[in-house]
């Protein structure tokens, strides 16, 4: 009895869905305190009822929900190309040595150049309409899913393959009942990284070239000096992101529903 | 019809290449199984075992000398010859009965057919109850007997075991032993199982075979000429189990005065086994 006693903890503990609120709850009470308390002058930080209060007149007008599906609709597109691109890359890569000696060098050279240096010589290529976007996108996420995905491949365990070809597995049982499966971890990472990297060029791109979207409405924002619109962006942005994320990280709890049951 | 699972190990050697140097694993091998026979094979750690039925199985082609199966030249895995890894190797994403059904995934079955025979296997190694249970919720000695399962499924002519039986308690292993003697005797297949227990080696085996290490090679075989089902306990199976002892023991003293540098390697010992095939 003493060992349970002792095993249980001192406070109440919360459950752990409540735990991730935590910190956010706090840095928006420091906010409001910072603004209540004038530490920042509201022309940098403005309150957080101001900031919910420009969000709320954006959502009215339909500028919000406009704007986010713009750029929701711009992420997925440069995501989805950019993705099946590096995930084609990275299994023909990681599968066969040939490709690699042929291609890695130029793939290494060519994701050594940041994203946003591509944006001026795409800009020459295909202007700054909506091509461009997706295609500065799509790089942002190609890269790493490709990486990973490749890496991935590598790093899958030879003893596995072997056991493939003691039953007389082809290539293709080989690819979709081993390689894959045993690299769904690893391409899952390059995938949630070129998400992250996706929206972040989405910004970058917006910001420069473009007339709607949230990244738009962040310099838009800024240059007319409304900061709450400018961080009722942000916010916006970042719930995005976050939402994308928890569906990729759901995707790839399915496909693992080994490792939980 | 002659009965299928012949299988011939001529003068097999295999290097390895370890930091440049190369290390010969296997010497001059030559190894004779009839169809249907139980063959059983000992010796030291590191003497060759696990190497020798993985070139038997055609996971590795790259060695010297020839191995055939019914006359026909090994070079590359088929599903007539099975193997059982010393590790279970299942894949961790699939469940138990999953495992087990990659096993016939070219047999060329109808789907009835497979899911009988993945329940019939799962059934055999006493883990029905566990088909839908995933590798890391089973034990060690569970996992073996699913790795045995999917071993068998296909009903290949030659079955090569490598120490399937190592992390098993005591009575799941003598049951386990039982099974696969039973299955042995049912389908008449050619058995090799590698093990580290003589008691084992000279219950199950037509014969056994002793390896010596560095490099590995054949020291002794021994015929068990008893009739089954044999009695754990008799007096003939022990007398075996002694000479195979001493067989095994005089290959690992002889590794004590082996020495590093190349010197005359004390092959005398084993030579003598080679030629005094113990019978009883
Ligand atoms: N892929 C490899 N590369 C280099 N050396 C290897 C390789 N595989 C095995 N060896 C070496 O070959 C020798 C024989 O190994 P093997 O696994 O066949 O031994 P074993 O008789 O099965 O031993 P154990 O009873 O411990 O399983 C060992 O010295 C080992 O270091
Ligand atoms: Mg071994």
């Amino acid at each position: 009895m003493q060992v349970a006693a002792a095993a249980a903890p001192p406070w109440p503990s919360l459950p752990r869905g409540g735990i991730a609120f935590l910190f956010p709850l706090s840095l928006l009470a420091l906010w409001s305190i910072s603004a209540r308390l004038g530490w920042l002058p509201p022309q940098i930080l403005p309150a957080p009822s101001e900031v919910g209060s420009a969000l709320w007149d954006l959502a009215g007008t339909g500028e919000l929900a406009s704007n986010t599906a713009i750029s929701l609709l711009r992420v997925v597109e440069g995501f989805a190309a950019g993705s099946a691109l590096g995930l084609l890359l990275g299994i023909a890569m990681g599968l066969s040595r040939t490709t690699e000696d042929y291609v890695k060098p130029l793939f290494t050279a060519f994701a050594q150049v940041p994203t946003l240096g591509w944006i001026p010589f795409l800009m020459l290529l295909v202007g700054i309409g909506e091509p461009l976007k997706i295609l500065v996108i799509a790089k942002a996420a190609f890269v790493p899913v490709a990486l990973n995905t490749f890496a991935g491949i590598r790093a899958v365990p030879p003893i596995y393959a072997e056991v493939g070809a003691l039953f007389r597995f082809n290539r293709w049982q080989l690819l979709h009942r081993v390689v894959l499966p045993a690299a769904v971890p690893p391409i899952f990472t390059g995938l949630r990284y070129g998400l992250t990297h996706a929206w972040n060029a989405l910004v970058a791109v917006e910001l420069l070239a473009s007339a709607e979207g949230l990244g738009y409405l962040l310099v838009w924002g800024r240059q007319m000096f409304w900061l709450d619109t400018m961080m009722g962006a942000m916010i916006v942005i970042g719930i995005v992101g976050f939402a994308l994320d928890r569906i990729m990280a759901a995707a790839e709890q399915r496909l693992q529903s080994w490792r939980l049951a | 019809m002659a009965r299928q699972g012949e299988l011939r190990v001529e003068d097999v050697s295999k290097q390895f290449r370890v930091n440049g140097s190369e290390l010969l694993v296997l010497d001059r091998v030559d190894l004779s199984v009839a169809p249907g026979e139980f063959l059983t094979i000992v010796g030291a750690s590191g003497c060759g075992k696990s190497t020798l039925l993985r070139l038997i199985a055609g996971l590795d082609t790259d060695f010297r000398g020839g191995i055939a199966l019914d006359g026909k030249r090994v070079t590359e895995p088929g599903l007539e010859r099975g193997l059982v890894f010393q590790e279970p190797r299942l894949f961790p994403w699939l469940t138990v009965a999953q495992n087990v059904a990659l096993g016939l995934l070219n047999a060329g079955l109808s789907k009835a057919a497979k899911r009988r025979a993945v329940l019939d296997h799962i059934a055999l190694v006493g883990l029905t109850a566990f088909q839908d249970a995933y590798p890391h919720q089973l034990s060690g000695g569970m996992a073996q007997r699913v790795a045995i399962a999917r071993g068998l499924v296909n009903r290949p002519g030659v079955l090569l075991l490598d120490e399937p039986l190592g992390a098993l308690d005591a009575l799941t292993r003598a049951r386990l032993q039982d099974e696969l003697q039973r299955i042995w005797a049912a389908e008449r297949i050619t058995m090799l199982l590698v093990t580290h227990d003589v008691e084992e080696a000279v219950y199950l085996g037509d014969r056994v075979v002793v390896m010596a290490p560095r490099p590995g090679r054949i020291a002794a075989s021994f015929d068990v000429a008893r009739p089954r089902p044999r009695d754990r306990t008799s007096a003939a199976l022990a007398a075996v189990r002694s000479s195979v002892m001493t067989a095994l023991e005089a290959t690992i003293a002889a590794q004590v005065f082996d020495t590093p540098r190349g010197a005359p390697r004390p092959m005398a010992v084993a030579r003598d086994f080679a030629t005094a095939e113990g019978r009883v």
